[in-house]
């Protein structure tokens, strides 16, 4: 599915979904709350991602997942014809 | 695992802007290759349409893999800078591109690494992103050569300003100056406790329409200052000869009526006749658009001002007349070709904001609160997260202004690039902010298809203040770069906020009522009390009374421009 291309695409479609609900901000948002309460010199990538990463995952709504999870199955579908 | 070096980043100012030092690695790598290491992997730059992020590729359709544990699919890859291999990084669990780092030889430091999908730079040996002006230097240059741009100049800039010259008064201008005024406290103590230039304009036959939008351009401060500072005569004004009208000297006589101290309310009916000659279409009993009427008062000024000047510029630059050097802005609207990447940059004038009230703003993943609106627990001066609480607000619809729209397959935009119609995504953004700003909420929904109109009352939140910066042209294509070298927007201490994004608010116009039989009412806020403008009667009401009321028209001023009186009024 990486090779043919198609991640890519659904990334990109994964991406654009985000945005339009707000996902993005609303994960900038905590990421900035959390920046501040810890001082903006002592936070490190590592240490936004796993603390960002389950509250992430909790809040994609279940249109986007359902969305995405048709499409990676219609695709599966056909390149193993 | 290497254990977590927690090191502090200073940040040194350089032009203002907030820029972090780089981690001893970086420095280290710096001396290591020379002045400028980071122009190698310029050819691997590729930078991926549509959203235009740039990622790391040898040949574009390379699919890179941890070189220790052949992974393709984990969400981090990064490259080493050194030798190019690539490795893997999912904290806590493993890291290769950490073991990576720790192969030093003497020839280079394996320690930099650059993330292949976001192009990105990483310390291994920090474990934290670091930034590097060359490198975002680079990406900035691959960026601009892969999209042809084809915005007009920037000489919208090259306006001439005058030499501050300090002034104070000699003997005869101090005499002048105590023998022509009169002093304000006395006239107003004695006429209650309205403060002065509020005064009730009857309504001559379902014109509040008209009512409530002068009252709020009566207590727009470049405006009143304007006329109440003479600068349009209605006695020496020239476009007045013989049967043309001037709506700028009808103005000027209601702006010398509406402060005169006299408290009896005002029949604006001279004005009202010049208007309906100016616009014939709309001259009627009845009731009309409040913000179809301000726009066609704007245009009237403006085509009789104009004759004063011999050069009229452009518009953008508002040096024509009062009413453009006032509310006039820049919009700058952005298509992208979504095959190509090719983006085609327009600049308009406009004189307001046209918002669009949706429903749902991106409340579907928090339970939002069904109690009223003023009993939610948010904040309402302007921040983000009011929306989760499932309330519209202004900043909310700016977003969606401001946002990348897909254009429709039925809109398909000629690409210069491709030579073909294609799909592509616009987005606007401000280019110059207007001294005042006035932001209408369309409310009013004219369906030509189903031959109906409607009125969508869903109540809006507004703030106070607003900081427009997040909706300049900056702005917006900072955030489409992505994370490069400008300074990430801290909220307090944003170096690069130019006081002149800061508004206030100063006048709401309200609707209440249905789409043919409603009623148009004004907020004014005077010395930081508010004002409610109903035709004829002025009440002083409380501030939450014009939160909760249904904004139609919002009226900000530029914060400078802005005077927050002391407790002593006469002066606003």
């Amino acid at each position: 599915m990486i090779e043919s291309g198609e991640k890519e695409k659904l990334m990109e479609l994964l991406r654009e979904r985000l945005v339009e609900c707000g996902w993005k901000d609303e994960m900038k948002a905590l990421c900035r709350a959390y920046i501040k309460k810890k001082g903006t010199n002592n936070v490190t990538v590592d240490d936004l991602v796993h603390v960002i990463t389950p509250k992430g995952r909790a809040s994609i709504p279940d249109s986007i997942k359902t969305e995405l999870l048709l499409r990676i199955r219609a695709f599966l579908a056909s390149a193993a014809l | 695992m290497s254990s977590k070096i927690n090191h502090h980043h200073q940040n040194d100012k350089t032009n203002g802007q907030i820029f972090p030092q780089p981690c001893p690695h970086l420095a280290d790598f710096h001396a290591r290759n020379g002045t400028k290491p980071f122009r190698a992997i310029q050819d691997c730059l590729h930078i991926k349409p549509p959203g235009g992020r740039a990622a790391i590729r040898r040949d574009s359709s390379e699919v890179p893999r941890c070189g220790v544990c052949g992974d393709s699919s984990c969400p981090r890859l990064y490259a080493c800078m050194a030798c190019a291999a690539v490795s893997c990084h999912v904290p806590p669990h493993s890291s290769h591109v950490a073991i990576h780092a720790t192969k030093t030889s003497s020839a280079c430091s394996h320690e930099i690494a650059v993330d292949v999908d976001r192009a990105e730079l990483f310390c291994c040996a920090c474990r934290d992103q670091v930034y590097d002006r060359d490198f975002d230097a680079a990406v900035v240059l691959a960026h601009t050569t892969s999209i042809i741009q084809s915005s007009k100049p920037e000489n919208l800039r090259k306006r001439r300003r005058i030499d501050y010259r300090p002034w104070s008064p000699d003997l005869r201008e101090r005499s002048l100056m105590v023998n022509n005024a009169s002093p304000i406290d006395s006239m107003s103590s004695s006429n209650g406790d309205l403060p002065r230039g509020l005064r009730g304009l009857n309504n001559l036959g379902n014109t509040c329409f008209m009512n409530s939008v002068l009252q709020a351009l009566f207590h727009t401060p470049p405006l009143r200052n304007y006329f109440l500072s003479d600068r349009h005569n209605r006695y020496y004004c020239q476009s007045k000869n013989g049967v043309r009208l001037c709506l700028a000297c009808d103005l000027d006589t209601m702006f010398s009526a509406i402060f005169c101290g006299d408290r009896m309310p005002y029949s604006p009916a001279k004005f009202l006749y010049s208007w309906w000659r100016h616009a014939s279409n709309l001259a009627s009993y009845e009731q009309q658009d409040a913000h179809e009427f301000f726009i066609s008062m704007l245009d009237g000024i403006h085509e009789k001002v104009e004759k004063d000047q011999h050069k009229p510029r452009s518009q953008g630059n508002g040096d024509c007349c009062i009413a453009h050097r006032v509310f006039s802005g820049i919009l700058r609207s952005d298509v992208m070709c979504m095959a190509c990447g090719f983006t085609s940059t327009t600049f308009d004038p406009c004189v307001d904001f046209s918002l669009d009230l949706e429903p749902n703003q991106g409340s579907s993943m928090k339970t939002s609160s069904t109690k009223t609106n003023h009993s939610c627990n948010c904040e309402a001066d302007g921040m983000n997260s009011s929306q989760n609480c499932g309330i519209s607000t202004l900043m909310g619809c700016l977003d969606r202004f401001t946002r990348p729209e897909r254009l429709g397959s039925d809109q398909k935009f000629f690409c210069q690039q491709c030579q073909v119609r294609q799909e592509s995504l616009k987005q606007m953004s401000i280019r110059k902010l207007p001294l005042v700003s006035c932001f209408h909420i369309k409310r009013f929904e004219h369906s030509s298809v189903r031959k109906m109109s409607r009125k969508v009352d869903r109540y809006l939140q507004f703030p106070l203040s607003l900081d427009m910066a997040p909706y300049l042209s900056s702005s917006i294509l900072r955030s489409r770069f992505g994370n490069r070298f400008f300074p990430f927007d801290g909220d307090e201490s944003n170096t690069l906020n130019e006081p002149s994004s800061e508004f206030e608010l100063f006048a709401v116009v309200t609707h209440t009522g249905k789409l043919d039989a409603g009623h148009y009412v004004t907020y004014l806020r005077l010395s930081n009390k508010w004002y409610k403008c109903d035709d004829a009667w002025i009440t002083e009401v409380n501030e939450n009374t014009v939160r909760a009321a249904q904004g139609y028209m919002m009226f900000y001023v530029q914060k400078m421009l802005y005077y927050k009186a002391s407790e002593k009024q006469g002066t606003s």
